[in-house]
């Protein structure tokens, strides 16, 4: 429609044909134009989006923070499970603010360090959201390969398994399953200890998140793979006598890198939101875990009074969840070069 | 046609009966002792047991979950202590800790989370449509970039975060409560204003994609150019031919998505205090009331397989393109 915009966007986000980028002209003799992947030439995109840099590098921080908890608590001297009573007044608020011992201040009522939960809160989010990304794509792909590849009643089977789990209110049943395995795992929920619930808590979490997220990404690979197996590399590898596990993950796998690479980048922070926003509600992650959205939960009550309690949280799952998405959205662009912003 | 329709019912049903015997035996075949929840601590083992009877809970596996089906469609009847109790027909059981049948607490939760839903539905549906048909009839200039920017970040901003927040601090917002529509209106207008504008600001952002990307493509299709061509305002061909055209692949998401909402309106309800069946079922967690969980559970379930029925049949009366496999 408005062929100039778009020359302009193609020169700004690069064309599909311009593999090398932009390759030096001067001393270097040989320009280097094969040996590049579709993935490559996706990453050398990517690396050129400033905006996607600096998500990464906000995410990059995170990491380190949620590596290095320990540390950045010694170095504060604090730990986040140490009681500082001797800090709370008669009825439970905090008589310091942000200090030179107490970089974000004290808990209300419980008088725990604010930053020491605030690094240690940045570990479960990324573990939670990181297992049950790398979990779901693990099962999501090989489902799909198999549903896609197989065909026949496999295929009819596992895709109404398919069917079945994303035909489920799987937030409901996030809050359900959880108060079943407590019981299989703890059998009375009553006199279980803490930290059993918690550990539980934290497992099942993982499990439940884990069982209803691959059923989307096993969806768009099966029918890639049925588009997929129909080309003539495929048929070529099949009548040289390939092994169907080879011709599943050498011949069909590296087609398949920009579907998997795209869902991982937009599955992460989504689960990094509903992990917090379960553990808010109370069905997540539990005390003595220290999690932001257990702090979020337990901060609303005191937002008037206490606003550095609710907004470091806030702040901090807000930032690495927009984050992740724009680099997800970033990376979205640069393995599709039919999109544009 | 016929057999498509049936064949997807048939599938319809088997999904939601498999989500019956899957939760039911995760729910009460796992060792929760309901019996000992709704008998309390000074429990003597003969009321224990007659509690349990009452409930058939002493019977074998496969004939409690055949009695919970029979109970769904023909009612059942609990006798305790003598006194025999008739639970109509879809009968889910009674709570353990309330006492109500279950039928009765989803059928008061069920009209909030519809309110919740249906008005936010109409917020977004606006805000999203509007905006993205003027993004698209700009494509291209600042003012695209900038709608489609902050639509991305309005978009992934988390929702439970902003919902939150605007609890906490727009407090310039009339106060959130339900009101039943046939009793006050008004009441139930105002009470839910807050969280339509919530969920009706967050999920506007991706309406606004969806439709900006249809009407894109719609635009760029031959009978625009025809009705241009034939001296037909720009403003009519842009919303009356260009607007229709793009509308049905928006349906078709908006018919999925409402009936996650359904199911997913349980932030919206745990954070503005609407007893809705998020909240009925969050309760009923912090509670152990299996009866309970299990009926909301299922209630989504049927929820979300209808919903899915209804876009898929209605969709290929409305796009000639689907073809019947």
């Amino acid at each position: 429609m408005e062929p100039l915009i778009e020359e302009a966007d193609l020169r700004r986000t690069g064309s599909p044909t311009d593999a090398m980028g932009s390759a030096p002209a001067g001393p270097e003799k040989k320009v280097k134009t094969q040996g590049k992947s579709p993935t490559a030439i996706a990453f050398a995109r990517l690396r050129r989006d400033k905006v996607a840099m600096i998500c990464a590098g906000i995410f990059g921080f995170f990491v380190l923070i949620a590596v290095f908890a320990p540390l950045l608590a010694r170095l504060e001297g604090q730990d986040p499970t140490t009681l500082n009573q001797d800090l709370l007044d008669q009825y439970g608020y905090p008589v310091i603010g942000a200090t030179a011992e107490h970089w974000f201040g004290v808990e209300p009522r419980l008088g725990r360090d604010l930053f020491a939960r605030f690094v240690y809160g940045a570990r479960p989010s990324l573990i939670v959201a990181g297992s049950v990304t790398i979990i779901t794509t693990i099962i999501g792909v090989t489902i799909g390969l198999i549903a896609g590849f197989a065909g026949g009643w496999i295929d009819r089977i596992l895709s109404w398994v398919i069917d079945l789990v994303l035909s489920l209110p799987y937030l409901l049943f996030a809050i359900a399953v959880p108060a079943a395995l407590l019981a299989i795992f703890l059998g009375s929920s009553e006199n279980a200890a803490a930290e059993d619930v918690a550990t539980t808590r934290f497992y099942s979490l993982i499990i439940v998140l884990s069982f209803f997220g691959w059923a989307s990404l096993a969806r768009l690979i099966r029918g890639e793979v049925l588009s997929l197996r129909e080309r003539e590399f495929v048929a070529a590898a099949k009548v040289l006598g390939v092994p169907t596990r080879k011709v599943l993950f050498k011949e069909l796998l590296p087609n398949l890198v920009a579907p998997i690479v795209i869902s991982v980048s937009m599955a992460l922070p989504s689960y990094i939101v509903v992990e917090a926003g379960l553990t808010y509600l109370g069905v997540g992650l539990t005390e003595p875990t220290p999690s932001w959205g257990v702090t979020i939960a337990a901060a609303q009550s005191y937002y008037r009074n206490f606003p550095l309690f609710l907004w470091i949280p806030v702040f901090a799952i807000t930032i690495l969840v927009l984050a992740l998405s724009l680099l997800g959205d970033s990376i979205r662009d640069a393995f599709d070069p039919r999109t544009r912003r | 046609m016929l057999l498509y329709i049936l064949r997807r019912v048939v599938s319809a049903i088997s999904v939601v009966v498999v989500t019956l015997v899957a939760s039911f035996a995760l729910f009460f075949l796992a060792p929760t002792d309901p019996a000992g929840v709704i008998c309390g601590p000074r429990c003597t083992p003969e009321r224990l047991a007659d509690i349990e009877a009452s409930l058939d809970l002493d019977k074998p596996a496969v004939q409690q979950i055949g009695l919970y089906m029979k109970g769904l469609v023909v009612g059942r009847d609990y006798t305790a202590g003598g006194v025999t109790t008739h639970c109509p027909a879809p009968c889910m059981g009674y709570s353990y800790t309330l006492g109500q049948p279950v039928t009765k607490l989803l059928a008061q939760a069920i009209p909030v989370t519809i309110s919740i839903v249906i008005g936010g539905a109409v917020v977004y549906l606006t805000i999203g449509i509007m905006a993205g048909t003027i993004a698209a009839q700009h494509r291209g200039t600042t003012l695209d970039r900038i709608t489609v920017g902050s639509t991305l970040i309005i978009a992934s901003f988390p929702y439970f975060v902003f919902a939150l927040l605007v609890a906490l601090y727009a407090t310039f917002l009339p106060e959130s409560q339900y009101t039943p529509f046939l009793e006050d209106p008004i009441a139930w207008a105002s009470g839910l204003l807050t969280a339509w504008l919530c969920v009706g600001v967050t999920n506007a952002a991706s309406y606004t994609r969806y439709s900006r990307a249809s009407m894109i493509e719609s635009l760029g299709q031959d009978f625009v150019r025809t009705a241009r061509s034939k001296g037909i305002t720009r403003r009519r061909v842009v919303y009356r031919h260009g607007l229709r055209a793009a509308l049905t692949p928006v349906a078709t998401i908006f018919g999925i998505d409402l009936a996650f909402q359904l199911t997913g309106a349980i932030f919206t309800e745990s954070i503005f205090g609407l007893p809705g069946i998020g909240l009925l079922t969050l309760r009923a967690f912090g509670q152990y009331d299996l009866p309970v969980l299990m009926g909301g559970v299922l209630v989504g379930s049927a929820v979300l397989v209808t919903m899915n029925l209804v876009v898929d049949i209605l969709y290929t009366f409305l796009d000639p393109r689907v073809r019947l496999g």
